[in-house]
């Protein structure tokens, strides 16, 4: 009841989450770097960049313009972004003309300090060529053309545009450019299938008038992502409810037991709902996955009890009760151990799972162990079903054929481990952890090479103790990312202090410029040359005169400044000022990464932090494993004797290494996860084995519980393994072929002493 | 009295329009198109703020494939290269302005027809030369360039450019020629522009 009603309240809030980036771990950043990285992956969350394409720039044009009426009416986007006009231009001349003397780029800072002719060569080589037009219009107010060499210094991708549109072009075709941004970065499922659908209709309507439309950006990723994690879902969700059903309908033809346990999952898995969420305040389609996954376990407890009731002629629920409990309980204290691994590794998403799936099992487990026995008096099964015969079979003479042929069977599975294992080869790729569509790759493939500025995911962390020091260190890994970039370790950086001068440099700049011009009668000689009058001379000699004591401090130059540029700036605090220094086309990431040794600078690349994390806690999770084996077995040595103890350890054990040598065999994808699935593993071999050690005279009706609760979650877990995220395939993979050999080897468990 | 007028006008402006279309084509037709073209060019360029023009001289080399080569050899010698999508400066890449490129290769190839997609054209097809003026159709070529005004016989011979700020360039060809094979020098300059 209390779980209902506090139900009814969480879901109706947005709880669920999509982002795959939600699932990724950052508390072990330096809080500064962490939240450049979250500044950075929100602005990444929410960017789709459109390209139409057609056979002539203007068919381009006019596509781009009919897609960005679609895209405004659909209202997902706050910012659409067609025509680049000149506004640009204006407004940061308007702005910044007035400092044209302070606000040097370096090139012409270089030019001044070296030899301060070039300056006068490389414009008379303006003023002469033929486009020499749009550099010159302000010749009059801009002699020596300082701000539009600023200007253009400014945006060192050059693009061609048409009408205010950028056009790119390979090889058959022109491109219209079109950016948006989703209006929040929250990645709500509708609205990301709202983003689809929209992506894909415009794209056959773009192919059905002769064009071509390609879509790239974050968000398209994740909704590819989140629509076949939703497939997932279902299919896991039918295909292991019908699986059930069809199993218990046919074991125990009553619609009893059915009942009950839908009753015990459906309590699970609300609850677990119900309080990830109010836990977590969301919770990750990814979890629903796994979530969908529990549905086999939470069944086991339900199969055990009502198997029991084959056991024994004078059977009923109490008693049953009293006979399977210290199995069952065993069961959920392995199994609950297990999630508890999974909840302290460093990852919200699996710390999601643990919880979700913890109280998923705690809750039908408690259904079970209460209500059942209440709700199933006198409920006792006629008829002998046709697969405890089969069950009950294959447990007495599976075992014996085994151990008539241990020596060669042994043998086998050693040479097969020891193979399979010894071909294990470890891939921490967090990549991995979304597989997106191998076109939606190609058409950012294709994107990146067409339309270069588009930043890669590595950047630089810059910081300083005030904004002079910050200035001081950015200037000095630019000066340094400049000679990088002359050897083509990348292809361009972007970093504020390139075109922000600080108030003491803005000074330099100017005297630099009244030593070589102004002062010393080269800007005279200069005008007089090209023509200019002796008024139109001295008229300019006026102007920087007046400017002298002029300067334009850090914040409204970034009022001015475009967007992608205010991003870079991170701000002040009491303690550090710190800025991104973003980078684009790498090439050599280890040159970059030696910069490092700059003072205030780090460079940040989270997908390879996440990556070596990802190796780093495979490591940490192996002895985890190993961990929390031995630790059962100690809780089972206490129990029941350590031989026995060894013996019941002995099938999870088994079952984990097999199915780590089938890894290596089929060449399944190896990392954390892995280790993690073997966990659940532990508790499900510890489940069949305990229930085999314990069964004594009621062997046959403890094969059929086992068997049936081992089909049941080979249905959940098994059906992981058909899905697209490779990660999930390999968890499924991991756990199926698990639970397939604890299943083979538990009935061995308390063969021999049975028979004597 | 009105509405004939309207209609005179509007019969005007189609026959005007037709009229230019036509007058294109033969001009087209009359203008030597080989793969490569080149030639000297002395260019002049009047700035409304500067008391003397800007006198250049150099070479020009198309190729109907690879773009044009844009030589100045005095005062200051620079080298432009510039084809549909690329411009290359001494300074580095710049953007192709305004589909600059286009005409740019456009007219120095004799495709005058490429122009009328950017340009409404109105001219004059005489015996010994022709005329053509060219008004830009994108609103943001038209803040720069006010007009062109194209003139040549069987190869283009004189081009002028009016800036809407009022500054003019003009750039006359002479020595024209038509070679079969590019020299290596030239290969060479093309060289840059190749992705």
């Amino acid at each position: 009841m209390v779980i209902s009603i506090l139900g009814s309240q969480a879901l109706r809030r947005d709880w669920l989450e999509t982002g795959f980036l939600a699932l990724l771990p950052t508390t072990e950043q330096k809080p500064e770097i962490a939240k450049a990285t979250k500044q950075h992956n929100e602005l990444m969350a929410r960017k789709v960049i459109w390209l139409t394409g057609a056979a002539t720039s203007q068919a381009a044009i006019v596509q781009a313009q009919q897609l960005k009426q679609q895209l405004q009416q659909s209202g997902l986007f706050n910012r659409i972004q067609l025509e680049f006009s000149a506004q640009n231009y204006r407004e940061s001349y308007q702005h910044l003309f007035p400092f044209r003397y302070q606000l040097l780029d370096s090139q012409t800072k270089l030019i001044l300090t070296v030899n301060p002719k070039d300056l006068i060569a490389q414009n008379l080589e303006i003023l002469y060529s033929p486009i020499g037009q749009m550099q010159s219009t302000d010749l009059e107010r801009d002699p020596l053309l300082l701000f539009s060499r600023y200007f253009n210094a400014q945006n060192p991708i050059k693009l061609n545009v048409e009408q205010g549109v950028v056009i790119l072009h390979d090889e058959q075709k022109y491109w219209a450019l079109l950016l948006t941004d989703l209006q929040d970065n929250t990645n709500k499922l509708e609205k990301l299938e709202i983003l689809l659908d929209l992506a894909g209709s415009a794209k056959s309507q773009a192919q059905a008038a002769g064009g071509d439309l390609m879509v790239s950006g974050m968000p398209l990723f994740t909704a590819v992502g989140a629509q076949s994690a939703n497939q997932e879902i279902s299919t896991v969700g039918i295909g292991s409810s019908v699986g059930i059903v069809l199993l218990m309908l046919l074991t125990f033809r009553s619609p009893r037991p059915l009942l009950l346990s839908f009753l015990a999952i459906g309590c699970g898995m609300f609850s677990a709902l119900v309080l990830s969420v109010l836990f977590f305040g969301k919770i990750n389609i990814i979890t629903l996955v796994f979530g969908a996954s529990l549905i086999g376990v939470a069944d086991d407890y339900a199969v055990h009890f009502f198997c029991d009731s084959f056991g024994s002629e004078d059977w009923n629920p109490r008693r049953g009760l009293r006979y399977i409990l210290p199995g069952l309980f065993i069961g959920l204290l392995t199994h609950l151990l297990s999630y508890a691994g999974l909840g302290f590794s460093p990852f919200p998403g699996l710390q999601e799972m643990a919880f979700f799936s913890a109280i998923g099992l705690l809750v039908a487990w408690l259904t079970v162990v209460m209500l059942f026995p209440v709700l199933l008096t006198s409920f006792k099964p006629e008829h002998e079903p046709k697969i405890l015969k089969l069950t009950s079979y294959w447990q007495q003479h599976w075992p014996a054929w085994l151990l008539k042929n241990k020596r060669w069977l042994s043998v086998i599975v050693l040479v097969f481990i020891i193979g399979g294992i010894w071909q294990l080869t470890p891939r921490d790729d967090v990549r991995l952890l979304q597989s997106p569509p191998a076109e939606l790759i190609k058409t950012a493939d294709i994107i990146k090479q067409l339309f270069p500025s588009s930043q890669d995911n590595q950047f630089f962390l810059v910081s300083g103790n005030d904004q002079n020091d910050w200035h001081h260190n950015e200037q000095q890994l630019l000066k340094r990312l400049e000679a990088l970039k002359q050897q083509h370790a990348l292809k361009y950086y972007q970093g504020i202090s390139d075109y922000w001068p600080n108030e003491n440099d803005q000074r330099e700049n100017y005297q630099l410029l009244k030593q070589t011009f102004y002062e010393s009668g080269l800007l005279k000689q200069y005008m007089t040359d090209l023509g200019f009058t002796d008024a139109a001379v001295k008229a300019e000699q006026q102007q920087f005169l007046a400017t002298e004591n002029k300067s334009i401090a850090l914040t409204p130059w970034l009022k001015i400044a475009d967007e992608t540029r205010q991003q870079l700036w991170l701000g002040c605090d009491s303690e550090h000022c710190s800025s991104i220094v973003s980078l684009t086309g790498i090439s050599d990431l280890p040159a970059l990464a030696e910069l490092q040794n700059l003072p205030g600078v780090s460079l940040v690349d989270p997908v390879g932090d996440l990556s070596a994390l990802f190796a780093r806690y495979r490591v940490r999770a192996s002895w985890l494993l190993v961990g929390a084996y031995a630790l059962v077995f100690m809780g089972l040595g206490l129990k029941f004797g350590w031989r026995n103890g060894l013996t019941i350890i002995s099938v999870p054990a088994v079952a984990a290494l097999v199915s780590l040598a089938m890894m290596g065999w089929f060449d399944q994808l190896f990392s954390l996860f892995n280790l993690f699935a073997l966990l659940l593993v532990l508790g499900i071999g510890i489940d069949d084995a305990v229930f085999f050690f314990m069964a004594e005279d009621k062997r046959a009706s403890t094969s059929l519980a086992v068997t049936l609760s081992a089909l049941t979650t080979l249905l959940a877990f098994g059906l992981l393994a058909v899905s697209s995220t490779e990660i999930v395939h390999a968890f499924g993979f991991t756990i199926a072929t698990g639970i397939l050999t604890a299943l083979m080897c538990a009935p061995l468990i308390g063969f021999r002493a049975y028979k004597i | 009295m009105r509405d004939f007028l309207k209609a005179l006008l509007l019969f005007l402006l189609s026959f005007n329009h037709s009229y230019a279309g036509d007058v294109l084509t033969q001009i087209t037709t009359r203008l030597a198109k080989t793969p490569i073209t080149s030639g000297n060019f002395q260019q002049e360029k009047r700035l409304k703020i500067l008391r003397k023009p800007l006198q250049s001289t150099g070479t020009f080399t198309y190729h109907q494939s690879k773009g044009v080569i844009w030589k100045t050899l005095t005062p200051v010698a620079s080298l432009l290269l510039v084809n549909d999508t690329r411009l290359l400066t001494a300074q580095g890449e710049l953007a192709v302005p305004a589909a600059f490129g286009k005409v740019f290769t456009a007219m120095l190839g004799g495709n005058l027809n490429q122009l009328s997609d950017g340009f409404s054209i109105t001219g004059a097809d005489q015996k010994s030369s022709w005329q053509l003026e060219l008004k830009p159709k994108d609103e943001l070529l038209k803040k720069i360039i006010s007009s062109i005004v194209l003139s040549g016989d069987n190869e283009l011979r004189l081009l002028e450019i009016q800036e809407a700020g009022g500054n003019a360039t003009r750039i006359e060809f002479d020595k024209i020629t038509h070679p079969t094979q590019l020299t290596s020098e030239q290969e060479a300059d093309f060289e840059h522009l190749s992705p």
